[in-house]
């Protein structure tokens, strides 16, 4: 047990768990700026877990692939990357390539760096991402990634005072943050990124830094040392309660008090319906997407009763206020999924938020499941977000009353020949 | 180092997982970095189980390998715990396949007895799906089959089997109502639903059957070594073959009995086989035989995809349908000979093997067949072409799990099969009248088909973000592969009136004309000349 300043008391396991590496990212970065280029540098694994598990079908030619390192390859020094970076530019006139690491590269020791910086040029920069399985679970490359555009965000002059979102987000949400900000008369400087890597924001010793995702800690701290930047330190704006401080506090950095008891109020009451389904369910998250201490918080105060949180990576700066927030919850970090999976079944929970890989035996386990991939890919940021997030927990309960009964002894037989008798 | 888009085979581990998750009390442990285990969701989400597949990863850390320390031996220890499987399958990583550890003495060192614990460290830079689901299915095998009085009665092993298998649940369906009508009994179906003792019983059956050339076939051959045990390695596909993969059985089946003094088996009444009891088992052959059916003689089909459905299904179109076989190829290189051998004046040319999609999608450009078969990448490069294509092969696919009863083997199957090839070529009359009339009203398909987004995988949302939507500047759609040909208003307004269906074919059977004889640019003149020279 780690005491934290909160006096919530962080469990660390072995990280046993289902879920994906740091390469996921992929899936949504390389939508979100449309004149990059993802290589990967990896192995046939890699290139089937980004076709089979995150569906993405190569139609034609995608603005990823993976730089197929094959036996031959291993005896090699340094893999020459040069003719696939000619085929790239070829192809598709990037205004960057990610140089994505993967875990056979990195115990081969390829030194990346290096690689990529003899691989760039000034009119496209080979920019290396750090992102494999040996250090990256899921979202978290996407702080790698953020991390590889730093040198190129200008440098805003001190005395420029701007807020600079942190955090990919479509671009709906985008203009619907930034409507906010200018509303509540803060400047906006953009957003890290943005869809173009020609309009990264400049950032400076007076630029204050606010992460929209909960798992950009690394970039934070490195502006904060390396331009000066201040790092906002709220919740995340994820329901009418992380909605709410997140502006306040935002606001207070720029000199300004913003009251939004009010309007926190009149959200909870645009969901109560919601809420009241909410009221009292136990609720287990296990770990995922790493957006998990904020969504626990949000069903905590939505009347939730949470039995568990765990998340893959807790930093006890960086999420400090969603911590306090989550007083009295168990928090699990790197949690084990063995026992968490006995747990489940001795407590049964009335809804578990998991993976991908291990939502549908939780239904065929006879539990209510939200798979926890759905909150990275919708819109549930700020005012606008607090219904679709509310919607979110609450559809799997409605569907399920939906539903007529169901006799697992009939209607489950020979789905799955191995989980029989 | 090249760059990979898309492959048709997964990795080693994937095989390793088809062959675990299809079987009772064998737990997987995969020495892995986080987010190998990636290949869970493809079972938890396309055959939707609804019981977690028994794979752990005993999780690799960069600081563990910085430190020296391995969890492999605790990973092992909590699944034994947790789990109480019979069998643990340790196996490596692309990246832990480095590391040269001894996971054998790792995974013993936990405690869990030697018996339970099985390495099987295959080289996943050597090594893909379809190898080393093969290769561990013939070890567990090897390890357990063991010498067993045999069954009262006839009766088979249904071997290969598998996790993700295509269309693995109605093939498996197809053969037991045949083998029940012929009153055969089935001893055990392996991988797929088997224990360790099933495994172990697998020689009390008379007779092997092995359809999958990738996949129990070498379990056979060991089986028949071993045991003595026959095996019928043919796959029921088509009516022709169904009918030779009856009469093996029934052959077989009365060879072991003569020698026990049973009674022979005979073929049944052929009606027996159907559905209802009351009809011919399979429409195919008068199908074939009624008379707007005719223009199948003159369609051009491709086949691409595994071993055994490449050789099942060419010959199905060749003999049963009267198609003209333009050309057919396998992703699957250990097995190209055999399909040669098997296809053996079937193709007029060499068969094509290769596991780069571009290649087969170019073959396909260049001939414009009237019918492809193929993988669902096939599938979508056909889409692009306005090529009519069904799919017929592994990798599966979401839409390769439906609920509904869809063989491709036996008698059922050949219907299926049928059904597909009428719906997805332009046929018989319809095609006729189009011909005649021109669109005749069905031009909105076409925009209807270009704005159609398949996705591959696993995961679907609601959401549009989740899926790779159809990239700019697709070569294929915009422009002709070698650029430069350019159409007047005129020559486009008369392409405009060929059918839409053909009209990509039309496009590129003109410009090769016109670059045939020298010229760049494509006017009316060009295009009536094209077509005359083409025929039609």
């Amino acid at each position: 047990m780690m005491p934290v300043s909160s006096d919530c008391q962080i469990l660390k396991e072995d990280n046993v768990t289902h879920s994906f590496c740091g390469l996921a990212c992929v899936g949504w970065l390389y939508q979100k700026i449309k004149d990059s280029f993802f290589l990967i540098l990896g192995t046939h694994t890699c290139a089937h877990f980004l076709q089979n598990a995150l569906g993405m079908m190569i139609f034609a030619k995608p603005r990823f692939g993976v730089a197929l390192i094959e036996e031959s390859d291993l005896s090699k020094a340094e893999p020459r990357l040069e003719e696939v970076i000619a085929e790239i530019k070829r192809d598709h006139n990037p205004s960057v390539i990610f140089l994505l690491s993967s875990c056979t590269p990195e115990v081969m020791k390829v030194d990346f760096k290096g690689l990529s910086h003899h691989l760039s040029t000034d009119k496209t920069p080979v920019l290396f991402v750090p992102a494999s399985g040996l250090v990256f679970n899921f979202t978290q490359a996407e702080d790698s990634v953020l991390q590889a555009l730093v040198p190129f965000c200008p440098e805003a002059p001190a005395g420029e005072k701007k807020v600079v979102f942190v955090g990919s987000v479509n671009d709906v949400t985008a203009d619907d943050l930034r409507a906010e900000a200018e509303e509540l008369g803060i400047p906006v400087g953009g957003f890290l990124p943005e869809s173009r890597f020609d309009k990264l924001p400049a950032i400076g010793p007076d630029t204050v830094l606010a992460p929209i995702q909960p798992y950009l800690s690394r970039v934070c701290s490195r502006l904060n040392r390396e331009r000066g930047s201040q790092v906002l330190s709220s919740l995340f704006p994820f329901g009418p309660d992380g909605t709410r401080a997140f502006w306040e506090d935002l606001a207070a950095m720029f000199g300004k008090t913003v009251d939004f008891a009010e309007r926190e109020q009149a959200a909870w009451e645009k969901i109560k319906k919601q809420t009241a389904l909410l009221n009292g369910k136990k609720i287990f998250l296990t770990a995922d997407t790493m957006m998990e201490l904020p969504l626990a918080r949000f069903l905590k105060n939505a009347g939730a009763e949470v039995v568990e949180c765990s998340s893959a990576y807790i930093n006890k700066k960086f999420h400090d206020r969603e911590l306090q927030a989550l007083q009295g919850v168990k928090v699990v970090e790197q949690p084990n999924f063995h026992r968490q999976l006995e747990e489940i079944k001795a407590t049964r929970p009335d809804m578990v938020v998991t993976s991908l890989m291990t939502a549908n035996p939780f239904v065929g386990n006879g539990f209510i499941v939200k798979w926890s991939m759905e909150f990275t890919l919708m819109s549930i940021h700020s005012w606008s977000g607090v219904n679709t997030l509310a919607n979110l927990f609450v559809s799997p309960l409605l569907r399920r009353e939906s539903l007529p009964e169901f006799d697992d002894s009939v209607w489950l037989e020979g789905m799955m020949p191995a989980a029989g008798k | 180092m090249r760059l990979a888009f898309w492959l048709y085979e997964g990795t080693a581990l994937h095989g390793v997982s088809r062959v675990t998750n299809s079987m009772k009390g064998v737990h997987t442990v995969y020495h892995a970095p986080q987010g190998d285990d990636y290949i869970t969701a493809t079972y938890t989400m396309l055959e939707r189980t609804p019981e977690f597949p028994k794979l752990s990863i005993s999780v690799v850390r960069g600081q563990d390998l910085a430190r020296g320390t391995s969890r492999l031996t605790g990973t092992v220890k909590q699944v034994d715990e947790h789990y109480k499987p019979e069998l643990v399958v340790v196996a490596p990583s692309c990246s832990t396949a480095l590391l040269q550890e001894d996971l054998g003495q790792m995974a013993r060192a936990s405690g869990v007895s030697p018996d339970k614990i099985m390495v099987y460290a295959v080289n996943p830079f050597r090594v893909a799906e379809s190898e080393a689901a093969e290769g561990l299915f013939t070890e567990l095998v090897k390890r357990y089959a063991a010498e067993s009085p045999k069954t009262a009665k006839p009766s088979v092993n249904l071997l290969g089997f598998t996790s993700l298998g295509f269309h693995l649940k109605a093939n498996l369906t197809s053969l037991r109502r045949m083998l029940r009508t012929l009153g055969v009994e089935v001893n055990v179906v392996a991988p797929w639903g088997a224990g360790i003792d099933d495994l172990k019983r697998l020689p009390a059956a008379w007779v092997n059957i092995a359809p999958f050339r990738e996949m129990g076939f070498q379990a056979s051959e060991y089986l028949k070594q071993q045991f003595g045990m026959p095996a019928v390695t043919e796959a029921p596909i088509g009516v022709n073959a169904t009918m030779r993969w009856l009469k093996a059985i029934i052959d077989e089946v009365n060879r072991i009995g003569a020698g026990r003094g049973a009674a022979p088996i005979s073929m049944p009444d052929l009606r027996d086989f159907s559905l209802d009891g009351l009809s011919a088992p399979s429409g195919v052959p008068w199908f074939a035989r009624t008379a707007d059916m005719e223009s199948f003689s003159n369609k051009r089909a491709f086949v691409f995809g595994d071993a055994t459905q490449v050789v099942g299904v060419t010959k199905f179109l060749k003999d049963e349908l009267g198609m003209q076989i333009i050309g057919a190829g396998t992703y699957l290189p250990k097995h190209a000979d055999w399909v040669r051998s098997q296809l053996e004046g079937y193709l007029p040319g060499s068969l094509m093997v290769t596991d780069k999609f571009q290649e087969v999608s170019k073959f396909i450009e260049d001939e414009m067949p009237e019918l492809v078969c193929g993988t669902q990448m096939e599938r979508h490069s056909c889409r692009k072409l306005d090529v009519p294509c069904m799919v017929i092969s592994p990798p599966t696919h979401i839409e390769n799990h439906l609920l509904g009863y869809y063989p491709f083997f036996g008698f059922d199957g050949a219907d299926v099969m049928a059904d597909r090839v009428y719906t997805s070529a332009k046929l018989g009359l319809e095609k006729h009248l189009i011909d005649f009339f021109g669109d005749a009203g069905l031009e909105y398909e076409e925009q209807a088909a270009e704005g159609e987004v398949p996705s591959n995988g696993t995961f679907r949302s609601h959401d549009a973000e989740a899926v790779a939507p159809p990239e700019e500047g697709d070569p294929v759609m915009t422009a002709s592969p070698d650029g430069e040909m350019s159409w007047t208003a005129e020559a486009e307004k008369m392409l405009g009136k060929v059918p839409f269906f053909v009209r990509k074919k039309a496009r590129k059977n003109t410009e090769n004309f016109a670059r045939g004889i020298g010229e760049p640019v494509i006017t009316a003149e060009v295009f009536r000349k094209a077509k005359e020279h083409i025929g039609g």
